[in-house]
């Protein structure tokens, strides 16, 4: 499936849910999708880390739901960030691994294998929520059942996606620098949890 | 109680003053009364990591959710995070807070410690990482006020545990 209409797809079943988006086209193609300016942390700068960031979020706040996205190039760095997902099993954080077979945001550059078994690499990690996506029509009908409801565990979400076209590399990034974002984003958190993250509320 | 789980017992109890939650860590022999008091001590969530830059991303996602943190690592663990520190918490300005070890200092029995002996404190002068060495049981304090700068700065600071404090001085010389 192309990788725009599957987060497309997912922006039309997103509730209220915080994302964190990785290293590789998942910011660009989130924020073509949604335009999101507070409730999304355009986390661009964190090879193989978005998830573990996200997680350090769901912790601190276990009222909120996380999306975060991670590239699979990013994953291939750090595919034991999984045992720590697996050892905290944090029920408002779903890993959406977004997997294009390549390094997206380096031209497509081809990563060491292209035949990885993410959700087969996810069970023998220990994870029992494991999803996979590689359908439109199948995610669609099946995501929003994943994320939705009481959910007794960390969620992991496999999406099979083509990479980025030439013009689809072009895509606007989005346009904040990192300072801004974090206020941006934070204050949203303030917001919504009625917590105090930068010691002073405006 | 020995001398040296009086020491982590006061280090944790400085880093809970400071109002940290989580503790995100990768051991270092140095370390290990330390990590063991956090990891039984209830008013911490104790998170063993698979490598150091997983400790940098939990602690800088907490921040975002208004959880205090610190990452407890080796030397040698902190020379594998240069890349996140300078792009999760200088991009953004995430505070971070680390707890180190002044590794391939005087009193280091290990040779492979060398490198951290010669590079450790020039590599965090190189990307402007604050510091503080903690080399007393009086010094402990400043724990709570590096991890104040680190918040008010919106930026890391580390304090660097020496062995003499973390296990006590060797026959060789120093303290006992």
């Amino acid at each position: 499936m192309k990788y725009l209409d599957a987060f497309k797809v997912l922006a039309k079943h997103r509730r209220d849910e915080i994302v964190v988006t990785s290293a590789g086209n998942s910011g660009q193609a989130w924020w073509a999708a949604t335009r999101d300016s507070e409730a999304t942390f355009y986390l661009d700068a964190s090879m193989s880390l978005a998830t573990m960031w996200a997680s350090g979020l769901a912790l601190a706040r276990p009222e909120l739901r996380i999306w975060a996205f991670m590239g699979d190039g990013a994953f291939c760095m750090n595919p034991g960030m999984l045992m720590v997902e697996r050892a905290m099993n944090l029920p408002n954080l779903t890993h959406i691994l977004v997997s294009n077979r390549v390094y997206g945001a380096t031209s497509n550059a081809a990563l060491p294998r292209s035949d990885n078994d993410y959700a087969a690499i996810a069970r023998a990690m220990g994870l029992e929520r494991v999803f996979a996506f590689a359908e439109l029509d199948a995610l669609d009908r099946g995501f929003p059942g994943v994320t939705a409801g009481n959910i007794s565990g960390h969620t992991f979400v496999v999406l099979e996606v083509e990479p980025f076209s030439a013009a689809e590399q072009k895509l606007e990034q989005p346009p904040f620098d990192g300072p801004e974002l974090k206020y941006r984003f934070g204050r949203h958190i303030e917001a919504r949890t009625n917590c105090d993250i930068f010691g002073y509320r405006v | 109680m020995n001398a040296s789980s009086d020491i982590a017992k006061r280090i944790v109890d400085e880093l809970a003053s400071c109002g940290v939650k989580l503790v995100a860590s990768l051991p270092d022999n140095w370390l290990m009364n330390v990590i063991a008091t956090v990891d039984r001590d209830p008013r911490f969530v104790h998170v063993a990591v698979n490598r150091e830059e997983s400790a940098i991303g939990l602690c800088s996602g907490a921040y975002l959710g208004a959880m205090g943190s610190a990452a407890l690592m080796g030397a040698s663990g902190f020379m594998t995070v240069i890349y996140a520190i300078t792009k999760i918490n200088y991009s953004y300005e995430i505070p971070l807070f680390l707890m180190l070890t002044l590794r391939g200092a005087l009193g280091d029995h290990h040779k492979h410690h060398a490198s951290n002996g010669l590079y450790l404190r020039p590599v965090l002068d190189a990307i402007d990482l604050p510091y503080q060495v903690i080399d007393e049981p009086g010094d402990i304090g400043q724990i709570s006020r590096g991890y104040r700068h680190s918040r008010t700065f919106c930026r890391p600071f580390a304090v660097l545990f020496t062995r003499d404090l973390l296990r006590g001085a060797d026959a060789h010389g120093g303290r006992a």
